[in-house]
């Protein structure tokens, strides 16, 4: 027979490995995304090297977030102390792993996307490389946002006091809100990249509607967002009726 | 590893109720400000028209958070504003910063601090967009498209606090919880100065501005 703190430590390194390894997926998609189409602009404008160099690799440490979420939360699993933590928080870690790792996968891409647009559009206009790689920062920022409202939850799930006695109803919850955050943070994440990566290139081609495109452009993505927060609000209902 | 985590607490009991005084992380904010405080007095000791390499940094700084906050806000709305930004952005890189020092931590460490300023920064882009448009014009804001989305509209502006406070302290706090992991995994060795170089100087600075430009485009959001 295992005991608890054995099927605590099983569970702790099994919500580690989804979550590094799900939150990995999207951070590289969109940094090689962001790489690729630095390389494009590069091929047409060789002398622009030190500027476009900048944005990407700036673009990547954005997008790169999303991973080190991931990474931080399998940390935290695998080397907090577990002894004397009740049975139910084996639950809580899987879920935990479940609603960084889902969620991270769209935002890296999202986060990816903007990157690559403002490689391209430095290309387009050198003479905005500044306007450009700020709206970038702010477009990709705010794409990133359900990855933090992921990591909120999971570090919500690692923290929580948990009752002592394990019952299903309490265990499938701390699961299932990991479930509906991770899932519920792909979609908002890649759509509000979207949003900002073709605003970036909008930028680029007419440079005097910058303050235009950027109200546009949040406005858009605080209704994209609108289902990851409907997620949230069911995650945070879930983890804390318990 | 032990120290994953641990935090140095003074509590004080107030009339049955528990404060929490995080005594290291109050030491690091009091060293920033005076750093900054330290760096304003050289900055404007000698002003002049040739200007000293540390007045050049100040006018760089100032320079360029005005025209930002002008872009964003407006040239009448920016002069209230903009000292608010380049503070706000002084403030958080410094504070990112500081961790490369040893024995030193980032204030931004802890989510009080990035917690509370970013509750500021809601609270002034909200205060604005009353001032601006009127109380009715902005109370209407909250029942489009629809009248029955009016709690998903406050949800969504109270998830943006959570998101911009989560963003700089789950990247600082990831920083510094990989290079400790890390350090500890490799004796020390080689690895910690590279990292330390990226995440305290590198990451701290992006995120220090993009902390500083969505408090300003919540800002424009509410003015505009």
């Amino acid at each position: 027979m295992m005991t608890d703190l054995e099927w605590i430590k099983a569970a702790a390194m099994m919500g580690a490995g989804i979550s590094v390894g799900l939150a990995a997926i999207g951070a590289a998609i969109g940094e090689g995304y962001t790489a690729g189409k630095a390389n494009e602009a590069l091929s047409y404008r060789p002398h622009l090297i030190g500027d476009i160099l900048k944005t990407m690799l700036v673009g990547q440490a954005v997008a790169e977030t999303a991973g080190i979420f991931g990474l931080v939360i399998s940390m935290l699993l695998l080397f907090s102390p577990m002894e004397g933590k009740p049975l139910l928080t084996a639950w809580a870690y899987i879920g935990a792993g479940f609603s960084m790792g889902l969620s991270s996968i769209g935002c890296g891409v999202g986060a990816g996307i903007p990157a690559a647009t403002a490689c391209q559009g430095i290309g387009r206009q050198p003479s905005v490389s500044g306007h450009l790689s700020a709206l970038m920062l702010i477009g990709s920022g705010v794409a990133q946002s359900t990855a933090i409202y992921g990591f909120l939850i999971a570090l919500l799930l690692l923290f929580k006091s948990l009752p002592p006695e394990v019952t299903l109803i309490p265990a499938c919850s701390l699961v299932g809100a990991g479930i509906c955050m991770g899932f519920g943070g792909i979609g908002p994440g890649i759509g509000e990249g979207i949003a900002a990566g073709e605003a970036v290139s909008s930028v680029a081609r007419n440079p005097v509607t910058m303050s235009l495109m950027t109200r546009t452009m949040l406005v858009g993505q605080a209704v994209t967002e609108s289902t990851g927060i409907y997620s949230l609000v069911i995650a945070l209902l879930l983890v804390l009726t318990i | 590893m032990e120290d994953l985590g641990k935090i140095h607490q003074l509590i004080v009991p107030v009339f049955g109720h528990e404060m929490t005084f995080n005594l290291e992380i109050i030491l690091m904010t009091w060293i920033v400000i005076i750093g900054l405080l330290f760096f304003g007095y050289l900055a404007t000791r000698k002003k002049r028209i040739i200007p000293g390499p540390i007045q050049v940094l100040g006018e760089i700084f100032v320079d360029q958070f005005y025209a930002l906050a002008e872009d964003a806000l407006g040239k009448e709305t920016a002069k209230r504003y903009a000292p608010l930004i380049c503070a706000l952005f002084m403030f958080l890189v410094l504070s990112n910063w500081l961790g490369v020092i040893p024995h030193l931590e980032e204030p931004t460490k802890d989510l009080n601090t990035p917690l509370s300023l970013g509750v500021m920064g809601f609270f002034i882009a909200h205060y604005a967009g009353i001032k601006k448009k009127g109380l009715k014009a902005y109370m209407k804001g909250y029942f489009e498209p629809i009248f029955f989305m009016m709690p998903l509209n406050l949800i969504g502006e109270l998830a943006k606090v959570v998101s911009i406070s989560f963003r700089l302290f789950g990247n600082i706090m990831g920083g510094s919880i990989i290079i400790m992991v890390v350090s500890y995994l490799v004796y020390n060795l080689l690895l910690p100065p590279f990292l330390n170089a990226f995440f305290g100087l590198f990451v701290g600075t992006i995120q220090a501005f993009v902390f500083t430009m969505l408090t300003l485009v919540y800002i424009s959001v509410q003015v505009n």
